[in-house]
């Protein structure tokens, strides 16, 4: 079974090594393909010291492009898997197995890595649960199903998964408009309880105003998707 | 309309319409993208003299003044126009991510055909480095 485990990362030059070898660690059964998007700070170079594959944009065109791209790697490369974990550490390597498993078992065809399925989960300041919270209510609207993590952006995918995505997902903030993209393709959706770490080091991405941008596109293309004909 | 404002508009939309068949006749601008200009320039041109159409078009709109009618005019071609500028700048975006992800790809195809070659023949190894 080929398994590739995709890491989209931007100037996680400290933090991308060590998640290198967690993967190893735990997961050695997988290819591993850094994908640095227009990184500064020599991540590819240290990625490349490291090892795994990896690929390079030539400047910073966002995560869902940086996603896809390795997402089209697997793609031509014949993977059946595809496993997204974030660069910077914030991800447990440690829960990859349990991530891939309901594909493995055929139940699944997408699977979310859920921060708060678990029992004593992850503590989120209330600001991000509201905008989680905003978000579970948007996808369950959208598709009838109770997504408790829908922003995660430890998912694994099968071979349905990488082909829908390869050809479209979003550019950026694509993770809550990918779940809707995958339902209504009729892709089995599935979450199972991760834990994920505080960032260590570095702030979240995600200021006051771009979640508030983050809010808005995401309903503006999510209502706009669901007109969308059989083409899209 | 006065015959200063007339005079102003026939000058004004002339020397629009000239600046925009100099850039299209030098390539600066596609004919395509030219089209809703020349179209804008030209109509501004076309009524600025035939002031009978335009006091028509005005009172079929409601505008009390002629003058206004223009503006007006004016006003939604260059709504249309920086409308069909973010349709093109979308659909430009679209298509350079796809080929910065092709050259991507091909880049790593490359690489990895180069470590497969010098693999194969490691004695051709320095001829790459002239």
């Amino acid at each position: 079974m080929k398994i590739l485990v995709i890491v989209p990362a931007f100037n996680e030059r400290i933090t991308i090594r060590e998640v290198i070898v967690r993967i190893r660690t735990f997961y050695p059964q997988a290819d591993i393909l850094v994908v640095s998007d227009g990184s500064t700070d020599g991540t590819g170079r240290v990625a490349r010291e490291a090892g795994v594959l990896v690929l390079e944009h030539s400047y910073n065109m966002g995560i869902g492009a940086t996603v896809q791209t390795g997402l089209l790697y697997a793609l031509e490369n014949d993977y059946e898997i595809a496993i997204q974990i974030d660069g910077d550490g914030q991800h447990n390597p440690q829960f990859l197995s349990s991530v891939v498993e309901p594909i493995l078992q055929g139940r699944s065809n997408l699977v979310i890595g859920s921060r708060y399925l678990s029992e004593g989960g992850f503590k989120s300041t209330s600001l991000r649960k509201l905008g989680i919270q905003f978000f579970t209510g948007l996808v369950w609207i959208f598709t009838g199903r109770r997504i408790t993590d829908p922003t995660s952006g430890f998912r694994a995918m099968d071979r349905r998964g990488i082909g829908l995505f390869a050809e479209d997902y979003p550019s950026d903030y694509p993770e809550v408009e990918a779940l809707v993209l995958a339902h209504k393709k009729g892709l089995g959706i599935e979450e199972v309880p991760v834990q994920m770490r505080p960032r260590r080091r570095g702030t979240s991405s995600i200021g006051f105003l771009s979640a508030i941008y983050y809010m808005m596109k995401v309903t503006l293309s999510i209502s706009i998707g669901f007109f969308r004909g059989a083409k899209g | 309309m006065s015959a200063k404002l007339t005079l102003f508009a026939i000058i004004g939309s002339s020397f629009l319409l000239l600046v925009i068949l100099d850039l299209v006749r030098r390539r600066y601008l596609k004919e395509r993208y030219a089209l809703l200009w020349i179209i804008t320039g030209g109509l501004f041109l076309f009524l600025s003299i035939r002031k009978d159409l335009l006091y028509g078009i005005s009172t079929l709109l409601g505008f009390v003044m002629p003058s206004n009618a223009l503006l007006g005019l004016g006003f939604l071609f260059l709504l249309l126009i920086s409308l069909g500028l973010s349709v093109i700048t979308s659909r430009l975006s679209e298509k350079n991510k796809i080929l910065a992800q092709e050259v991507v790809l091909l880049k790593k195809r490359v690489t990895d055909l180069e470590k497969k070659c010098e693999a194969d023949n490691p004695s051709d190894e320095k001829e790459d480095s002239i």
